[in-house]
């Protein structure tokens, strides 16, 4: 059986070709003989109409490549479950993954190519498109052409690396705005590993400073799979949590410990000191620099300079000698400040004081194909993108899978850098804000009309390569899946080598076939292989056992340099739903409400009560929030879940495009932000602009809406969700 | 069919607490949620809305309380007299909990509500004329109701392409909410009948249950003694049919399990563990 | 034939369950959703459309197929042992035999024309039930023909009930009413062979 024959046969007559069961629910009928049945040309043995039947693909909704299952019925992909098969995800996906479905059938998708012309974009034909990029491209040499995208693995960021050899170009930007760039730098210097594999799921205490690891992290699902066996084991796993904004993880803590911002490595400097001074754990291989600086932080200054309560410090250290293993994380909210690296690397300390390295931070192993692996995206990239292109260094890039002019902050000038750029491509799905100023659009399929490979960058126990394949005929002739873009460019620069593809199927089929015995499960029918592989979406590859370093690396002085002056710190959180602000044209994620203010088609700042006093403003304002590079103007909500001297914008609107859902709704608040940057890694400060909020309208409570206004946040006496000690559970159920 | 039948056939399935309850069910479908687990990420919300044709109603209707979001995840927050939630937040997934003797059911002038003899609580759109009196009388406020056509607002083309074939889209006029994704249970059923057996445990999942990323969700048959969640009901002494007075009692204090407003006697068929926190 | 001492002797009650049902029906059909929403004029359905002409793409004589070949049905719908849809049959199904038998008829032509083209032909449906309304094919199949013991080759005795008899058609007509009533009669009247009476069955 071939997938590629059944899916071509489907394909006859369009999209409508495709529904052959006879209830299809649009409107109910009443008068008979007037709907037509579409039957089948040529069926497959095992389509059923009426059936649906289970299909293995891989998600793209962020990065962390979560394995799914596809329910397809009458050739339509219906419903999205994680895939069991893959112990990355064990079954299971999130919000986002879920609304893949929404993206791939959105009303407002780019379904032919698109060549600009003045100051429009006009519709073209791809022999054109494909005619233009071989002149254009051909006219470049060297690091003046560029690719710019997401996080990439798999296949298709081998092509990308290999179109950029051909291109004689080193220039691969990669940008996320959700990334833990510093911490994998200081994960590097300290454990000799980017990614160490994290088992909190082996933890019994797990502290984590402003790591959303359940939210909008790098593998929420895997984590959440994590957290499950962390809280139901024997002894119920202790979850500290430390931030400025009470994440989605920061909701299911035993303790929440708000502090200010951008002191989190001083709190941690104070742990260590109350750990190695106290009570008297061990100091072996700190660096002398930073055990003077240890030394230097007693309690009483960093209760002052971080605002939690010393007796909470004290506790919180003495529980860490007691639960061992214990696990020790640190989240965007510490990386993105000035002394990002130096913070991340005060904390991560920790681990290697209570000895976690080898327990609960484990070596993530070789990787047997590296070529695969994730190239993975941080802010420093975008940096360096605007930097060139305002140089004029730069005369033809690719976007994709990235839309820079949304999400850089405006200090960056990313709109002039744009204009410098001799030619902008953009292999899009929508017309996001960077496609509209790109001179050509070529319209992608989408992720489930795709082939692909995807590599996790968050592997779990066995690691893994995860399959992507189309779940139905693309629903647009003129789209075009991803690899074959890039196999199309490729062949422009290198016919012999990639002419003898004819398409990414192909492409991928040889290559699946040249993989290993070992991985092939040792069978040598590439025929098999292949065909077990689409049907379990997974092919485990092992990594070999590599092992980590417990040291710990000398870093400056992790102090705020904004922590006295004036104003609040704005934190950008990101949302599990709209995420980075990709997912702003998925409604159900619109319709979502935020998991912790309970907002929705909107943005708001959350502020706490007593900041808000202070400032005259009140619940619901329209308040206008100022950086030195602008200002937003949106909602307030007051919660006590935001440390008093912060105030949180949720990322993920204000899109000036993205289509019917996205477009003019909410505020952007990664326009507002300081182009500061890390001292060590140069990614982007991106935690610890200074703003100041006022009250520029009345309270208004129809204005943003909010799930369950009314019945308020209180239960009011109800036994609804009731709590009970720990004591209580272990009577019962624990040890 | 008459319509004594219809009627007789509906107060079958209905008896309260007081009369004994009803004992003569196929199945009971029921669920365990564990709130300690749950992190109130939205996932098996999201998960219905792709499972059950739920309708996007956009901004200004949900701030009129008209979004359709049948199992929806509510937040509390515990301790407002403190300076901050030191103990995070509270985060409960709401749906209909499938009452053994539901408020909604005797009220409906219809019988569009009813009870079948698997243990749920139906709504049968097409018999519904929408008097919302089911809605009024649910203490758990999960009824939701079709004040728009939907179809064409939020699955514009070619968006209807992803609707779930085997269920209706509703329309203007009717009431609608969670049915214990009825479609699975029917597929599973149908299944296990062609096959001449029993539907096994497991093998119904919700929408839900499925997408739950901590497995907080546990979905099953209370009729089947060897299900995961007729275990978890009898461990934590969580029993249908008996007077709250009666039950709690005995029941042993330390358990976690308890089904919201006990004291009601509508015999919900969703149970709840308690959240636990560790004071420290 | 053996078979016709068995053949089918299903408790088709019409007349009894069928007043009280039928009027349940048409109020469940008068207050339908979408004739609410989208046709306020809408007036009771008047009919349920038996005995009337639908005009196809092709004018299929079922009754060569049936009688005079005796083809089976689910040789053509076959899907309708396995899922809840019959099936029309693809259009490669009718041209494993029409390559060669036949080919130069009109009809015949139009098939091989829609064949050559790549596009099946745009059958109207003929047997449309409300989309609120899910019905099965396979249960109906398996409880009444599988497991009775019904021989399979006189499968269109059991189709008939609902579709009629086709093999005196030529192009499929409604001939049973299709409605609530009709189910539910049957459903009443078979209770012993496990006929469920309760709505969601259906309706969901």
């Amino acid at each position: 059986m071939n997938r590629r024959n059944f899916l071509k046969t489907m394909g006859w007559g369009g999209a409508g070709a495709a529904l052959t069961g006879c209830d299809l629910p649009t409107t109910i009928t009443l008068e008979e003989g007037k709907e037509e049945v579409v039957s089948y040309l040529m069926p497959e043995e095992y389509v059923i109409p009426g059936v649906g039947v289970w299909y293995a693909s891989t998600c793209t909704q962020c990065s962390a490549g979560c394995a799914i299952h596809g329910r397809v019925r009458e050739g339509r992909v219906l419903k999205l479950e994680g895939n069991p098969e893959a112990s990355l995800n064990n079954g299971k996906i999130c919000m986002m993954g879920q609304a893949g479905v929404q993206g791939h059938y959105s009303p407002d998708r780019v379904t032919k190519p698109m060549v600009r012309n003045g100051d429009t974009l006009t519709e073209t034909s791809w022999d054109n498109a494909m005619a233009l990029l071989q002149e254009k491209l051909g006219a470049v040499s060297g690091d003046r052409f560029a690719w710019f995208t997401g996080t990439i693995s798999g296949h298709q960021s081998a092509l990308v690396s290999n179109h950029l050899d051909a291109m004689g170009s080193k220039q691969h930007y990669v940008h996320e705005v959700v990334n833990n760039s510093v911490s994998q730098a200081v994960n590097r210097d300290m454990f000799g590993e980017a990614n160490p594999r994290v088992r909190i799921d082996k933890a019994a205490m797990v502290v984590s400073f402003g790591a959303d690891f359940m939210g909008a992290s790098l593998s929420p699902v895997h984590y959440a799979g994590q957290y499950a066996k962390f809280r139901t084991k024997k002894e119920r796993g202790l979850l500290v949590q430390i931030e400025s904004k009470m994440s989605l993880t920061g909701g299911s803590a035993d303790l929440w410990l708000p502090i200010k911002p951008g002191t989190e490595g001083v709190l941690a400097l104070g742990m260590a000191n109350l750990l190695l001074n106290k009570i008297k754990v061990s100091d072996a291989g700190i660096p002398n620099g930073v055990r003077k600086l240890i030394d230097e932080y007693d309690i009483s200054k960093v209760a002052k300079i971080t605002g939690v309560a010393g007796h909470r410090i004290q506790r919180v250290a003495q529980l860490l000698t007691e639960r061992s293993p214990s696990l020790v994380l640190a989240g965007p909210s510490v990386e993105g400040h000035a002394h990002g690296y130096a913070s991340v690397a005060a904390v991560m300390m920790l681990n290697h004081i209570l000895g976690n390295v080898g327990k609960t931070i484990e070596s993530s192993g070789q990787f047997p194909f590296p070529q695969l692996m994730a190239k993975q995206g941080g802010t420093a990239d975008l940096l360096a993108f605007a930097e060139a292109a305002k140089a004029e260094k730069l005369d033809a890039v690719v976007f994709y899978g990235s839309n820079p002019v949304y999400s850089a902050p405006k200090a960056l000038e990313l709109n002039e850098a744009m204009n410098k750029v001799g030619f902008k491509v953009a292999i899009s799905q929508f017309m996001d804000e960077t496609t509209e100023v790109a001179d050509l659009v070529l319209p992608v399929a989408s992720y489930l009309e795709d082939w692909g490979t995807q590599v996790p960058m968050q592997q779990s126990e066995n690691s893994a390569i995860h399959v992507q394949q189309p779940l139905m005929e693309k629903l647009y002739e003129d789209s075009k899946g991803l690899g074959d873009i890039l196999l199309s460019l490729l062949k422009q620069r290198n016919n012999d080598e990639y002419g003898k593809f004819e398409d990414y199927y192909a492409y991928l089929r040889n290559a699946f076939a040249a993989m290993p015995a070992a991985v092939k499960n040792n069978t040598t029918n590439n025929n098999e292989f292949w065909n077990n592989t689409l049907q379990k979406g997974v092919i485990d590859v092992a990594s070999s056992g590599g092992k980590l370093k417990s040291t710990v690396v000398s870093f400056a002085d992790p102090v705020s340099e904004s922590a006295n002056a004036d104003g609040l710190t704005l934190v950008p959180s990101p949302r599990l739903g709209l995420y980075d602000g990709r997912h702003a044209n998925l409604p159900w994620l619109q319709e979502a409400p935020d998991q912790i203010s309970k907002v929705v088609w909107d943005s708001w700042a959350e502020m706490h009560p007593t900041t808000a006093e202070k400032l005259g403003i009140s619940n619901l304002d329209l308040v206008e929030v100022s950086s030195a590079q602008g200002s937003v103007t949106l909602r307030v909500v007051l919660l006590k879940s935001m440390h008093v001297d912060a105030v949180a914008v949720p990322l993920g609107q204000g899109h000036e495009a993205y289509g019917r859902y996205a477009k003019g709704l909410g505020v952007n608040p990664l326009q507002i932000l300081d182009a500061t940057t890390d001292n060590k890694t140069g990614e982007l400060a991106m935690y610890s602009t200074r703003v100041t909020v006022k009250s520029v309208g009345p309270a208004d409570s129809l204005s943003i809406v909010r799930m369950g206004t009314g019945s308020g946040d209180s239960q009011a006496g109800r036994k609804l969700v009731a709590t009970v000690p720990v004591e209580q559970l272990r009577r019962t159920e624990g040890s | 069919m008459s319509l004594d039948n219809i009627l007789n056939h509906w107060s079958d399935y209905r008896k309260g607490s007081e009369e004994g309850g009803h004992h003569d069910y196929e199945h009971r479908w029921a669920m365990a949620i564990n709130l300690d687990i749950c992190n109130g990420c939205n996932a098996c919300s999201t998960a219905c809305y792709a499972e059950n044709n739920l309708a996007v109603v956009g901004k200004e209707r949900f701030e009129k309380g008209q979004a359709m979001h049948w199992l929806r995840i509510e937040r509390y927050w515990d301790q407002q007299d403190k300076d901050y939630p030191e103990q995070g937040a509270s985060f409960l997934p709401m749906m209909c909990q499938h009452c053994g003797s539901a408020t909604c059911e005797p009220v409906c002038p219809v019988a569009a509500t009813y009870h079948t003899p698997d243990g749920l609580n139906a709504q049968v759109y097409n018999r519904c004329i929408g008097s919302r009196y089911c809605s009024n009388n649910c203490p758990f406020r999960v009824r939701y109701f079709n004040f728009y056509s939907y179809y064409e607002s939020a699955w514009p083309e070619p968006m209807e392409q992803q609707l779930n074939p085997d269920i209706s889209v509703r329309d203007k006029g009717v009431m609608e909410k969670c049915t214990f994704c009825v479609q699975r249970i029917r597929t599973a059923k149908d299944k296990a009948k062609m096959e001449d057996r029993e539907v096994q445990d497991g093998e119904v999942m919700t929408a839900c249950a499925q997408a739950c990323p901590t497995s907080a969700i546990v979905f099953g048959d209370t009729m089947d003694e060897n299900s995961v969640v007729s275990k978890l009901w009898k461990k934590h002494q969580v029993e249908r049919g008996v007077y709250a007075k009666t039950k709690l009692a005995k029941k042993d204090k330390d358990l976690r399990g308890y089904r919201i407003f006990e004291e009601l006697n509508v015999d919900p068929s969703v149970m709840y563990l308690d959240r636990v926190r560790e004071d420290i | 034939m053996a078979a016709n001492n068995r053949s089918a002797n299903l408790n088709v009650q019409h007349r009894k369950g069928f007043v009280l049902a039928w009027v349940f029906g048409m109020v469940a059909l008068l207050l339908a959703p979408a004739a609410i929403a989208t046709k306020y004029d809408v007036n009771a359905p008047t009919g349920t459309h038996e005995g009337e002409d639908v005009a196809q793409p092709i004018e299929f004589p079922h009754n060569i197929h049936v009688k005079d070949n005796g083809i089976n049905c689910m040789y053509c719908h076959t899907y309708a042992r396995r899922s809840k849809v019959a099936g029309i049959p693809p259009t490669s199904k009718c041209m494993g035999c029409h390559k060669v038998i036949a080919t130069d008829k009109p009809r015949i032509k139009k098939l091989t024309e829609f064949w050559t083209n790549k596009t099946p032909p745009p059958w109207k449906k003929v047997h449309d039930l409300p989309d609120f309304v899910h019905f099965t094919h396979e249960i109906h199949l398996k409880k009444l023909v599988f497991d009775r013991d019904f021989p399979v080759e006189n499968v269109k005795e059991v189709c008939a009930f609902c579709h009629g008899e086709l093999e005196n058609m030529t192009v499929a007509k409604k001939v049973k009413p299709l409605n609530m009533g009709f189910c539910v009669g049957c459903h009443i009247a078979n209770k012993e062979l496990g006929a469920p009476g309760d709505c969601w069955k259906c309706h969901k």
